[in-house]
């Protein structure tokens, strides 16, 4: 009976995802991340945007316009999709919420400032890699296994992540920071990817009931 | 009567029912939601969550909000301080018992 409740009790936040807008948001944010590497690869050597504050306003202006994305089209999507299909739901925001984020945000930071200090010794950079690229999917694994276990097809999606990690590993010589673009168009593409079939599937399968008095 | 007899015969009878009991379970979970989440999610059929809402309406334990989206009716509910409160007891109690 606990577990039939807690059950109940974790499947509005299920729900969040239940239109492929959780995977399709992180998606973008990495694919926009990578781009604005590559858009700085790209400018000239003497370009203000490679130079402080140029180049931090490129990324924080480019990460801002990004988010920004996000948030818009995921409301679209809930509005005129998601919400007259299979219902509106406002999540809680409570303190401990928003501590949780804070405090997993401080250690991702902490985690990642520490293994990029950890990559500079050039006989552990092997093993920093190794870490970098081992991080992402086992957040999606994670991500998996509590919010969308009805999706058995996504299983395949993380051993495709793996293994397309595995072989950027391979390919791409040189430190952390760069792998940091094709690690991150990979991902962003493959996890957009992966939410997009998640709406498509959503949309095949629902259907806004027929209006009347409730 | 043992303890955990006692603790069961404490049990809200308003939420110790599996129909208001699910209500509650997702309603705890949420800031708000509107009347066809709640129908997905615990698969009764209208007349019979209608009631349980009426139920918990009467106790004072859910508030109901009917609204309008363009012209479509929406029923927007929502667990009162009351409501959240008895739920919290509810699970302690659920808890000592088993």
């Amino acid at each position: 009976m606990k577990t039939e409740l807690q059950d109940y009790m974790e499947r509005p936040k299920r729900y969040n995802n239940i239109d492929g807008t959780g995977e399709m948001s992180v998606g973008l944010l990495l694919l926009g991340f990578a781009l604005l590497r590559f858009l700085r690869s790209v400018l000239p050597e003497d370009s203000m945007l490679r130079r402080d504050p140029g180049d931090f306003l490129l990324l924080f202006g480019g990460l801002g316009a990004v988010l920004a994305l996000i948030y818009w089209s995921t409301r679209a999507i809930k509005k005129h999709i998601t919400w007259p299909r299979t219902g509106y739901v406002a999540y809680r925001r409570s303190a401990k919420s928003r501590l949780t984020v804070m405090v997993a945000a401080a250690v991702f930071g902490f985690g990642f400032t520490c293994l990029m200090g950890f990559a500079r010794r050039h006989d552990a950079m092997s093993l920093a890699r190794m870490g970098y690229l081992a991080v992402m999917p086992a957040a999606y694994a994670i991500f998996l296994y509590r919010f969308d276990r009805e999706c058995p097809w996504k299983w395949l999606v993380l051993l495709f992540t793996a293994l397309g990690l595995l072989a950027i590993g391979l390919i791409v010589p040189g430190n952390i920071v760069e792998l940091v673009r094709p690690v991150g168009l990979f991902l962003g593409l493959t996890y957009l990817a992966s939410g997009a079939a998640t709406l498509y599937l959503y949309i095949r399968h629902t259907h806004p009931p027929a209006p009347e008095i409730e | 009567m043992n303890e955990q007899l006692r603790a069961i015969s404490e049990l809200d009878r308003v939420i110790h029912e599996p129909g208001r009991l699910m209500i509650f379970a997702l309603l705890g979970a949420v800031e708000e939601c509107d009347f066809l989440f709640l129908l997905n999610q615990t698969e009764m059929n209208k007349g019979n969550l209608s009631s349980h809402l009426a139920r918990l309406e009467n106790a004072g334990y859910v508030e109901i909000e009917k609204t309008y989206r363009g012209k479509v009716p929406r029923t927007l509910l929502r667990l009162t301080r009351a409501g959240r409160k008895a739920f919290d007891r509810y699970r302690k109690r659920l808890k000592a018992a088993f």
